[in-house]
C-alpha cells in the first residue's frame, strides 16, 4: 500500500514544474490574482500586488476570521510585511460547550461575544524559490462585549491551548523565527522556532457568586517549533508532512523516589510531538 | 507510544504523559511522602489507635459540582480550595488521628487548582507520613472542560510507613470504549505502618464505585473482603465503600429480612430528578453486598448501634449531596440522609468513642464537616487485640 502512495505521489511530482515552489509563510506578497488553499492552511488571495487576504475556511463559518497582509517592502532585498486581522471565536467555543468548555446547564455563566484582533510584521530576507529567512513578531488580544466565565483551557493540547489563549487569558504574543530552503526542485525544507506569552491565566467569576479568587498559575510561556519538508506536485501545489513541537505548562506533575525510599512531587512541563500533514493547492 | 515518550523523556525534551493513564496494573508500589515541618519522632504506639476516614470531596467543600445536579461548576479557585483544605486539615487536627484514610484527594487536577492535597494536610497535621495511590489519571477529560484530572485515595501515618501498594479494582464494563478510557480506574491504597518495638499493622483506603449499572461496586466490595480475609498482618480499614449498611436484604419484597421500613433505599432528600436517566444518576443500593464486611469483621459503627428507620440512623449518616445552604425541590435543606462511610478492624478488635463527625461537637470536634465535604469524616479508637 505504502508503495502505491509513494507511487502517486511521485508521479504527482514528475509533472511539477522544473521551477521550485517558493517559500510559504514569509513577508513576501503573492502577485495579484496568485492564491493557494490547504486543507488546514489558510487560503490566501492576493488582491493587488501588495495586498493579500486571508482566512480559514474549514473554520469561517463557526469562528469568523479574516487577515489582510500588506507587503511594505517588496522588491528589495529584505522584504517587510504587515497584518491586521480580526476572529469572532465565540461561535465556535459556545459549539465546543460540554466536550472543551462547560454546559452551565443551572447557571447564566456563559461565554460571551468577543472579537480578537490580530496585528503582526514579518521580516524576510534570501530569494522567494531559493532559500528564505523570516522573522515574525505577533500580537492577538480580546476585545470582549460580555462577561465570559471560561478559565484558559489547558488542555491536551499545546497547539489547541495557543489558539484559545487569546480569548481566554486575554492575550497571546509571538516571537518568531523561520528558515526556508530549496532542496533540488521538487522539496522545501522549512523549520520555524517560536515563543509565545499568554496573558496571565485571571480570576474565576462565578455569575450570582462573583469573583471566587485567582486561577491556578501557570507558567505562561509556551515554546513551538515545526519541521516540513513540502514535496512539489502539479504545477503550483505541494505536500506538505511534518513535525511539530510545543512545550508549555499544562499543570503536570511527576513523582520521583528519593534514595531513602521517600518521594517527592515536582511539577515539570509537558510536551508535544504532533505530525502534521497538508496539501496545499495554489495557483496561478 | 509509551516507548516514544520514553525516548523523548530520555532526550530532556518535557515530560511526556499519554492522554488517559489506563492504569494498567494488579497491585504495585506506590509513593511514601514525608512531612516536610520537623516532627518529633512519636513513641511507639500501644494497643490503641485512633483512627479516622474521609472523603474529602476534592477540596471543593460545598460547591456544587455539574454531576452533583444542584449546580454547574467545573473548576475552582486557588482560594476556594485552600480554604477548604485549610478547613479540612483543622477538622483532622482536632481530632488528631493517629491513621487518617482518604478518598477524592487530588494531587494535580484542574479542578482543584492542581494543589497537592496530600502535602497540604501532610504539613498542617500530626501526621508525617502518607501515601497516595491514583485512581483517575488523565492528562485532560474531554467533557465539560474538566482537564487535567489526578485523583485517589491517600493513607496518612504519624507512624513510618515503611511500604505502600496499590491494588487495581475491576473496572466499570457498562461505559464505551472512550468514556471507560477516560473515566476513575479504581484501586485500593494500602499501606504498612511500624509502630514501633516491633509492631506492624496495615491501614487500607477504599473508595468503591459510585454510579455504576453493571454490579461492579457489588464485585469491589467483595475484592475487598477477600482481600481482608488474606491480609496476615493486623489491620484496619476505611473508606467512601458507595453502600448501605446490611440492615435488611433489598432482594426480600417481604418478611423478616426486607428493607421495608427498616431502611432507605431510594427517594433520599439530596436527589434531583435531573439526574433521572443520566450517568450520573444513583443506581439501586444492594445493602446486603456489604453483610460479609459485617460478618467477618468489627465495624466501628456496629448494626445494632444503627439501628432501624431514618430516625435511628440519622446519628450515623455519612453523606449528602446537598449542603445545608441548599434547599431540595420541596424545599428541604440539605443535611446527612444516608450512611456510605464505614470503618472496619478484624476479628478480636475492638472500637472505642467511634462516631461519625457529622457536626461541632462530636468527638471534640468544633468544626463544621457539613460545610467541608459532602462526605462526614467517620472516626474511632481502634484497639487491638
Amino acid at each position: 500500500m505504502s508503495r502505491v502512495i509513494l507511487s502517486v505521489v511521485l508521479g504527482l511530482a514528475t509533472v511539477a514544474s522544473a521551477e521550485p515552489r517558493v517559500a510559504r509563510d514569509t513577508a513576501d506578497v503573492g502577485k495579484k490574482g496568485s492564491w493557494s488553499v490547504g486543507v488546514f492552511a489558510p487560503l490566501r488571495f492576493a488582491v493587488t500586488d501588495w495586498l493579500e487576504l486571508s482566512g480559514h475556511p474549514l473554520l469561517f463559518f463557526v469562528d469568523p476570521n479574516v487577515t489582510a497582509r500588506f507587503g511594505l517592502l517588496r522588491e528589495t532585498p529584505v522584504r517587510l510585511t504587515t497584518e491586521v486581522g480580526l476572529a469572532v471565536p465565540t461561535p465556535l467555543m459556545r459549539l465546543t460547550q460540554g466536550f472543551l468548555f462547560p454546559s452551565w446547564e443551572t447557571s447564566n455563566n456563559k461565554v460571551g461575544w468577543m472579537m480578537v484582533p490580530r496585528a503582526a510584521v514579518l521580516v524576510s530576507g534570501g530569494e522567494r524559490r531559493k532559500h528564505v529567512w523570516t522573522a515574525l513578531a505577533e500580537f492577538q488580544f480580546r476585545v470582549g462585549f460580555e462577561q465570559t466565565n471560561a478559565g484558559p483551557l489547558t488542555s491536551f493540547l499545546g497547539p489547541l491551548d495557543l489558539a484559545f489563549a487569546a480569548p481566554l487569558t486575554g492575550y497571546v504574543g509571538r516571537l518568531g523565527g523561520a528558515a526556508d530552503f530549496a532542496l533540488g526542485e521538487l522539496f522545501r525544507l522549512r523549520g520555524e522556532l517560536n515563543v509565545h506569552l499568554t496573558g496571565s491565566d485571571g480570576r474565576l467569576v462565578v455569575n450570582g457568586v462573583g469573583d471566587v479568587g485567582p486561577l491556578p498559575s501557570l507558567s505562561p510561556w509556551y515554546f513551538t517549533g515545526h519541521l516540513a519538508v513540502d514535496l512539489a506536485v502539479g504545477k503550483s501545489s505541494r505536500l506538505s508532512v511534518g513535525v511539530y513541537y510545543a512545550n508549555y505548562d499544562s499543570g503536570a506533575s511527576e513523582v520521583r523516589k528519593g534514595a531513602d525510599g521517600l518521594s517527592q512531587r515536582f511539577r515539570v512541563r509537558s510536551a508535544n510531538i504532533l505530525p502534521t500533514v497538508d496539501f496545499i493547492w495554489a495557483g496561478p | 507510544m509509551k516507548r516514544l515518550c520514553a525516548i523523548f523523556a530520555a532526550l530532556g525534551l518535557a515530560a511526556c504523559e499519554l492522554p488517559a493513564d489506563p492504569l494498567d496494573f494488579t497491585r504495585k508500589e506506590a509513593p511514601i511522602f514525608k512531612a516536610q515541618a520537623p516532627r518529633p519522632t512519636p513513641p511507639p504506639a500501644g494497643k490503641a489507635l485512633k483512627v479516622m476516614a474521609w472523603n474529602v470531596k476534592y477540596g471543593a467543600c460545598r460547591v456544587d459540582f455539574w454531576f452533583d445536579f444542584w449546580g454547574d461548576r467545573v473548576q475552582l479557585s486557588r482560594t476556594e480550595v485552600e480554604d477548604c483544605l485549610t478547613g479540612i486539615a483543622k477538622l483532622i487536627q482536632e481530632y488528631d488521628p493517629d491513621v487518617l484514610m482518604t478518598s477524592e484527594i487530588e494531587a494535580g487536577s484542574k479542578r482543584s487548582a492542581y494543589i497537592d492535597m496530600v502535602r497540604f494536610i501532610l504539613e498542617r497535621t500530626n501526621l508525617n507520613y502518607a501515601t497516595y495511590v491514583q485512581t483517575w489519571s488523565s492528562r485532560y477529560v474531554p467533557s465539560e472542560g474538566v482537564g487535567r484530572i489526578d485523583l485517589g485515595n491517600a493513607i496518612f501515618s504519624r507512624y513510618p510507613i515503611t511500604k505502600a501498594e496499590a491494588i487495581r479494582q475491576q473496572d466499570r464494563t457498562d461505559q464505551d470504549p472512550i468514556t471507560k478510557s477516560f473515566y476513575i480506574h479504581r484501586a485500593v491504597a494500602r499501606a504498612e505502618l511500624d509502630l514501633g518495638n516491633s509492631q506492624t499493622v496495615v491501614a487500607y483506603a477504599v473508595h468503591t464505585e459510585a454510579y455504576d449499572n453493571d454490579g461492579t461496586k457489588q464485585k469491589q466490595i467483595k475484592q475487598i473482603h477477600e482481600l481482608l480475609k488474606a491480609e496476615t498482618k493486623s489491620w484496619v480499614i476505611g473508606g467512601d465503600f458507595n453502600e448501605l449498611p446490611p440492615v435488611c436484604d433489598e432482594k426480600a419484597t417481604s418478611g423478616a429480612d426486607s428493607c421495608e421500613g427498616k431502611l432507605r433505599l431510594t427517594g433520599f432528600l439530596d436527589e434531583r430528578a435531573s439526574a433521572t436517566g443520566t450517568m450520573y444518576a444513583q443506581p439501586p443500593y444492594t445493602p446486603s453486598v456489604m453483610k460479609p464486611l459485617y460478618e467477618d469483621f468489627v465495624p466501628s459503627v456496629t448494626l445494632a448501634q444503627y439501628g432501624v428507620g431514618d430516625a435511628q440512623q440519622r446519628r450515623y449518616f455519612t453523606h449528602s449531596v446537598l449542603g445545608p445552604d441548599g434547599k431540595n425541590d420541596d424545599g428541604v435543606p440539605g443535611y446527612w440522609n444516608r450512611t456510605l462511610d464505614y470503618l472496619f478492624a478484624p476479628k478480636g478488635s475492638r472500637w472505642e468513642s467511634a462516631d461519625v463527625i457529622q457536626e461541632p461537637g462530636r468527638l471534640g470536634v468544633s468544626q463544621d464537616a457539613l460545610r467541608l465535604s459532602d462526605h462526614a469524616p467517620v472516626a474511632g479508637t481502634w484497639v487491638r487485640p
